[in-house]
C-alpha cells in the first residue's frame, strides 16, 4: 500500500474553497485532512475509490457511458429550449465545456448564483 | 466583527457587536448608513423603521471609518429577501463609498463548491455571470427571465442538463415537478434526488477528490485541485465534452450559421 501526503490540497465542499489542506491518503481512501473544518473533513474522508454507483442510468436502468452520452446528446439537440444548469460542484474546465454546449444548443445557461 | 441579522444566530457568539435589523429593512438600513458616512441628514422615523438604534449606527459608522481595511460579507438573507438584488447593489455601493475614507470591500458568501468559478467562467466566455440565454445565437442576460427557478416554475424549458448540483433536493416543488416532467440529464458523482427523476444519469469522478482541474476560491483566486485518489469514473469535463461533440455532429439548429464562441485554451 502506497501512503502519500498531499500539501496545499484544495477543498471544494463549500464555497470558501480552502487551499491549505494537508491530505494523507493511500490507494483507496483519504485518512486525514489536516486544516479542514468539520464539513471538509467529512467530505474528504467519506470518499473512497470503490464503485458505489453504476457507470450510467437511462430511465433508471444501467447503461454504458457511451449509450448515455448519445441519448443525452439526442435529447438536448431535439429540445426547443434546453437548459444547462448547476456547475457548482465541478471544475472550471467542465464549466467551460458547459458554456460551449449551451451556446451550441442555443439554450439557457445558469448556475446556483441565481438562487 | 459586527453581525447584522434579523435574529440571534449561532454566529452571535463570535461577534463583537450584534445588530438586529427588522426583517425586510436591509435596504433602508444600508441606505441610512450611506447617508451617515457622508454626514447627510436622516430622520428619527427613518432610523426607527430599521429596528436599530441611532447610537448603535453611529458606533458602527465610527468603527467602519476607523478600520484600516474593512470587509463586508453578505449572504442570501440579503439577496433573497424583499429588495433582492437591489439590497446587494446598495451594499456594494456602500462598500464603494467607504473607499473615500478607508479601504473597504464587499464579498458574497458562497454556498456550493466552485460556484465562484461558474461566475468567472461565464463572465469570461459570455460577458455575463449567470441567467443567460443563447436562443438568439448570442448571449443575453436577464435574471428573473432566464434564471433557473423562474424558467422551471413557468415551464419554459423542455430538456435540462444538470451538472454539479441537486435541484431535485433544494428547489421549490413546482420547479421539481417540471424537472420530472421534461427529460433531465444528470452528471454527478452520486445518484442524487435529481438523478432519480432524470431520464439519464452519468456517474462522474468527484472534483478535488479524484478529478483534477481548477476551482475558484471565494475571493476569486483560481486554485489547482490536487486529487488524492484515482477514480474509475470519467470526469465531468470529459463527459460534457463528449456530449458536446456528439451534438456537433448534427446539423446546426440556426439556418444562417451563426458565429460561435469556441472554448479557448
Ligand atoms: S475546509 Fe471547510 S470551510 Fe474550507 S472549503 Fe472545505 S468545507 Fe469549506
Amino acid at each position: 500500500m502506497d501512503l502519500k501526503v498531499i500539501d496545499h490540497a484544495t477543498c471544494t465542499f463549500c464555497g470558501c474553497v480552502c487551499d491549505d489542506i494537508q491530505l494523507h491518503a493511500d490507494d483507496t481512501r483519504i485518512h486525514k485532512a489536516k486544516g479542514a473544518c468539520v464539513l471538509g473533513k467529512a467530505w474528504f474522508l467519506n470518499h473512497t475509490t470503490e464503485r458505489h454507483y453504476p457507470a450510467a442510468l437511462i430511465d433508471g436502468k444501467e447503461a454504458t457511458v457511451e449509450e448515455a452520452i448519445q441519448v443525452a446528446a439526442d435529447l438536448l439537440y431535439e429540445a426547443d429550449m434546453p437548459l444547462v444548469y448547476g456547475m457548482s460542484n465541478t471544475t472550471c474546465e467542465a464549466q467551460r465545456e458547459c458554456v460551449a454546449m449551451a451556446d451550441l444548443l442555443g439554450g439557457l445557461l445558469d448556475s446556483h448564483t441565481s438562487l | 466583527m459586527v453581525l447584522v441579522d434579523i435574529r440571534e444566530t449561532k454566529s452571535v457568539k463570535a461577534a463583537d457587536v450584534f445588530l438586529q435589523v427588522r426583517p425586510g429593512k436591509d435596504f433602508e438600513l444600508i441606505t441610512i448608513l450611506r447617508a451617515m458616512i457622508k454626514d447627510q441628514p436622516i430622520s428619527d422615523a427613518q432610523v426607527a423603521e430599521t429596528g436599530v438604534s441611532i447610537e448603535a449606527l453611529q458606533d458602527l459608522v465610527a468603527r467602519m471609518k476607523a478600520a484600516k481595511f474593512g470587509a463586508m460579507f453578505f449572504g442570501m438573507g440579503l439577496s433573497m429577501t424583499r429588495g433582492k438584488h437591489m439590497n446587494s447593489a446598495a451594499l456594494l455601493t456602500l462598500a464603494a463609498e467607504m473607499n473615500a475614507f478607508t479601504k473597504f470591500v464587499a464579498m458574497p458568501m458562497r454556498g456550493h463548491g466552485n460556484v465562484t468559478g461558474a461566475d468567472v467562467i461565464m463572465r469570461w466566455q459570455t460577458g455575463y455571470p449567470f441567467g443567460i440565454s443563447f436562443n438568439r445565437g448570442y448571449p443575453r442576460y436577464n435574471p428573473g427571465e432566464f434564471s433557473t427557478v423562474d424558467v422551471l416554475v413557468r415551464g419554459d424549458t423542455d430538456c435540462v442538463f444538470v451538472i454539479g448540483a441537486d435541484p431535485g433536493a433544494t428547489m421549490p416543488q413546482p420547479a421539481i415537478d417540471h424537472l420530472a416532467r421534461v427529460p433531465t440529464i444528470v452528471l454527478d458523482p452520486h445518484v442524487t434526488h435529481t438523478s432519480r427523476l432524470a431520464k439519464v444519469h452519468i456517474t462522474t469522478a468527484p472534483a478535488g477528490i479524484s478529478a483534477p482541474g481548477t476551482a475558484y476560491r471565494m475571493d476569486e483566486i483560481p486554485m489547482p485541485l490536487r486529487p488524492a485518489l484515482e477514480s474509475s469514473y470519467p470526469t465531468d469535463e470529459e463527459v460534457t465534452r463528449r456530449i458536446k461533440e456528439a451534438i456537433q455532429t448534427k446539423p446546426d439548429w440556426m439556418v444562417e450559421g451563426p458565429q460561435r464562441l469556441e472554448t479557448q485554451v
